[in-house]
């Protein structure tokens, strides 16, 4: 189908219901109204249908593809210059914010640093409730008390916590109706990603890639919260096949005699080995399996006590979404020694494979700087894209003392930031850091649920930082367009059927781009960093553009505490 | 898991059984700590901590750390010793809602906040142990802790002999001694 046509048959869809319901109901059942189920609740129809759904932004990635792509083009490159704040709310906690706005009709629910949530009236920003969390007496967390959302399904809201916890809220109320303990944070087990909710599960990973924890991915029923099942990130076998290259190729300058002697003296790592998620898993419905990737192994930077590929972190993996059983596998970075893992959440697309063919294929940013592209059915790699960064001296070892010099740093490349697709276009979205490192090692036994990197990372203050918003189609590997930005980027990209993507800046910028040629069309000054991603709705036939801008504590980006939404007149 | 009426269920059984004297009644062993960490919650002596208003998860870790080894010192060996796990916990929950108190320690003048800050900047200090040094979860509150114990402590993280966070170990390796008696004077005027 072609492009234009798509989107607008989608946008006529959404303006005639909108408008229809206008026509006929009062103003408040207006603000009820979607395109899929009774109005009241999400329905697993309605979150199957997301990626379709132009009133309501149902999962932290837009859709169970994650590809962040807002179908209605209301707002679009022609008048975004016009874009401007419908409302500002102002949450409690000034801190670190990186949470993704949901919309179920007419009802936004944002989340802060230390665990709160808040039920907004979408069109005036207006508070309908306020949960706080009342974290535990141990939360253990490398890099800022931060939440990226909750999960919405049926009549209920899902949020997990720094203390590692599930909790389950009543939608309308903001009361708890039930908690699950996820793990235990006394062993640096903590949560800040968004549950993913579907077909009557809540899945969630896990943080703690800087602790030594072992790492997972857990299913919760979302009626009880009973645990459904565990798939553990890091077998018991991880040695895997003492690979030494990386997918794109080039030299691990792995010690693998060493790393043997290592195995027969301590033996497999794999119970202190790391390997967190905590970013949402893709779901593909059809194959009724679940794609994600899994973070670094522990300790970071010292590789020499746990020897082998580290099976499963820095990799892409697949499993059975009813059963958490493990269907296949793809490792970016074998024996990471670097930090340079996989973060940013898998986006599942349709792409060229090497023979032209069209297959179900899957997406990942690396901090490596790379997006890769793997053929969903075995997890085999396709391709591998032009780096979006700078490398330099790839892969040479963590030293004692300064350490060694290399690019890109150990945030990437793609940080946690969530890709966004532009499908018609088969171009994929990045936000990138420019930031150069030097990597040290240092030997040190596991302490047990504390701070556990065998080194440091640590930037070069002498050395200029920078970041990019790159597009990569997907389909040959090759960089569409790229802008450079005053400073390393984190937060999230989302792009939309008119034409635009927006990204927001540690300096306070918001932006909006041309898709296609990657013009800055719009700008505005939100006042603090605005490290979080971008999410989009309509309400009466009217759409926003919405987005947090707290800052970031990874960073040290300036902290505030608003979500902004923005609109045309 | 716990379902939500569950939770409540038991927090009213818990309420109605020892409502009063559950809110006052302090552990059996937190008699035991009085003798070095003052009844009032002033120590007997300055190389001695504060552990009233302390952070309750930072407490229950060091209790655990003493236990282990991984932090050494001969009297919290012999008192933990005598410690379940359940008891350090308990023993957390409740020091932490103490109230902090007065040392009388003074407060550094401008040069030593001056350098102090600096120092501090550096190294991101305040990105864990939060604004006005008061810590929170597992990070320990600083501000007003007694200094001669501050400057011990940094010393002994910074030497390897206090060895349950390498991190800090690492961090406190790149100052002199110089800049951590300035850390500790100002920490302890806050
Ligand atoms: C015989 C004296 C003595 C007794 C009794 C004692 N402590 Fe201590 N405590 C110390 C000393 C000395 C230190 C400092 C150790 C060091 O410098 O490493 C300390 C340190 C601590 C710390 C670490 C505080 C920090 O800021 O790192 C905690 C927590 C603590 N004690 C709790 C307790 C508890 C709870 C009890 C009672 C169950 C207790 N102590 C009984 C002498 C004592
Ligand atoms: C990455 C987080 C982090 C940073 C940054 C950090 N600390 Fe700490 N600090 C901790 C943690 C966690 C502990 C508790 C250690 C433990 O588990 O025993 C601690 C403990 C301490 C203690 C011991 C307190 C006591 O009661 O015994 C002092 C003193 C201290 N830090 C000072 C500093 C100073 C000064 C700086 C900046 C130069 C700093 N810290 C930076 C995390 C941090």
């Amino acid at each position: 189908m072609p492009p234009i046509l798509k989107a607008t048959s989608v946008l006529a869809a959404v303006a005639a219901l909108s408008w229809g319901l206008a026509g006929q109901a009062a103003a408040e059942e207006v603000a009820q109204a979607t395109l899929y189920g009774d109005m009241s609740a999400v329905t697993q129809t309605m979150l199957d249908h997301a990626g379709h759904d132009g009133n309501n932004f149902l999962m932290t990635n837009g859709n169970y593809s994650q590809t962040r792509f807002y179908p209605n083009r209301q707002i679009n490159t022609m008048n975004v210059k016009h874009l401007h704040p419908a409302w500002i709310f102002q949450t409690e906690v000034k801190d670190t914010m990186e949470t993704t706005p949901l919309v179920v009709n007419g009802v936004m629910y944002v989340t802060t640093a230390f665990d709160h949530v808040y039920a907004l009236n979408a069109r005036t920003g207006e508070e309908l409730w306020h949960y706080k969390h009342k974290l535990g007496p141990i939360s253990i967390y490398c890099c800022g008390p931060n939440n990226r959302g909750v999960a919405a399904y049926e009549d209920m809201v899902y949020l997990a916590t720094l203390d590692s916890k599930l909790v389950a809220l009543n939608a309308k109320t903001g009361k708890v109706a039930w908690q699950s303990d996820i793990a235990d944070p006394e062993l640096g087990y903590s949560e800040t990603m968004a549950p993913t909710a579907v077909n009557g599960k809540i899945l969630v990973g896990t943080n703690g890639g800087e602790y030594g924890i072992r790492g997972f991915v857990k299913a919760f029923d979302a009626a009880t919260g009973k645990l459904l099942w565990t798939f553990n990130t890091t077998p018991e076998n991880s040695v895997g096949v003492w690979a030494t290259k990386d997918a794109s190729g080039q030299d691990l300058h792995r010690d693998i005699a060493a790393e043997k002697a290592a195995l027969a003296k301590g033996g497999d790592p794999y119970k202190t080995l790391g390997g967190g998620v905590w970013q949402n898993p893709a779901v593909d419905l059809k194959a009724n399996r679940i794609y994600f990737v899994v973070g670094n192994p522990s300790p970071d930077l010292d590789g020499s006590n746990r020897p082998g590929d580290n099976l499963y972190t820095d990799s892409l993996v697949s499993v059975d979404l009813d059963t958490g059983k493990y269907a296949c596998h793809f490792q970016y970075v074998p024996h990471d020694v670097w930090d340079v893992d996989s973060v940013s959440p898998a986006v599942l697309v349709d792409a060229l494979d090497n023979d032209g063919k069209l297959v179900p294929a899957v997406l990942h940013g690396g901090k490596t700087g790379f997006v890769y592209v793997n053929d969903r059915r075995d997890c085999h790699l396709i391709r591998v894209s032009e780096a979006m960064v700078p490398q330099e001296n790839m892969y040479a070892l963590p030293t004692h003392g300064v350490g060694t010099r290399m690019l890109p740093g150990a945030n990437g490349g793609v940080e946690w930031s969530p890709m966004t697709v532009d499908p018609a276009l088969s171009l994929a979205y990045a936000i990138n850091l420019h930031q150069p490192m030097h990597y040290s090692v240092k030997e040190a036994a596991y302490p047990a649920g504390k701070l556990w990197l065998g080194g440091a990372f640590s930037v070069i203050p002498t050395e200029q930082q920078w970041g990019n918003v790159t597009a990569v189609d997907y389909n040959t590997g090759r960089i569409r367009w790229q802008v450079k930005t005053a400073q390393p980027m984190i937060g999230g990209i989302m792009a939309t059927a008119g034409g635009l993507v927006f990204t927001g800046e540690g300096n306070g910028l918001f932006k909006a781009y041309d898709s296609q040629t990657g013009s800055q069309l719009w700008q505005f000054q939100a006042g603090a960093g605005v490290n979080a991603p971008p999410a989009a709705y309509s309400v009466d036939g009217k759409e926003y553009i919405v987005v947090g801008a707290g800052g970031n504590a990874q960073l040290d980006y300036k902290r505030g505490n608003a979500i902004i939404s923005f609109t045309l007149n | 898991m716990m379902s939500a009426r569950l939770a409540l269920a038991a927090l009213l059984v818990a309420g109605l059984g020892a409502s009063s004297a559950r809110a006052d009644a302090p552990p059996e062993k937190a008699a035991l700590c009085a003798a070095c960490h003052g009844e009032k919650g002033v120590p007997i002596d300055t190389s001695i901590p504060v552990i009233w208003g302390q952070n309750e998860g930072y407490i229950y870790i060091q209790l655990r750390d003493f236990s282990r080894g991984a932090r050494q010192n001969e009297q919290m060996a012999a008192i933990v010793a005598q410690l379940s796990r359940d008891e350090m916990k308990a023993l957390a929950a409740y020091f932490s809602t103490l109230q902090w108190p007065n040392l009388l320690q003074k407060s550094a003048p401008d040069d030593v906040v001056r350098r102090a800050e600096t120092v501090a900047a550096s190294a991101q200090c305040p990105q864990c142990h939060q604004g006005g040094y008061i810590g929170a979860s597992v990070q320990p509150r600083l501000a007003d802790q007694s200094e001669t114990y501050l400057l011990a402590t940094m010393r002994a993280f910074r030497s390897g002999a206090r060895a349950n966070n390498d991190w800090m170990t690492a961090l406190l390796k790149t100052y002199s001694d110089d800049d951590l008696k300035v850390l500790a004077a100002y920490l302890a005027g806050l």
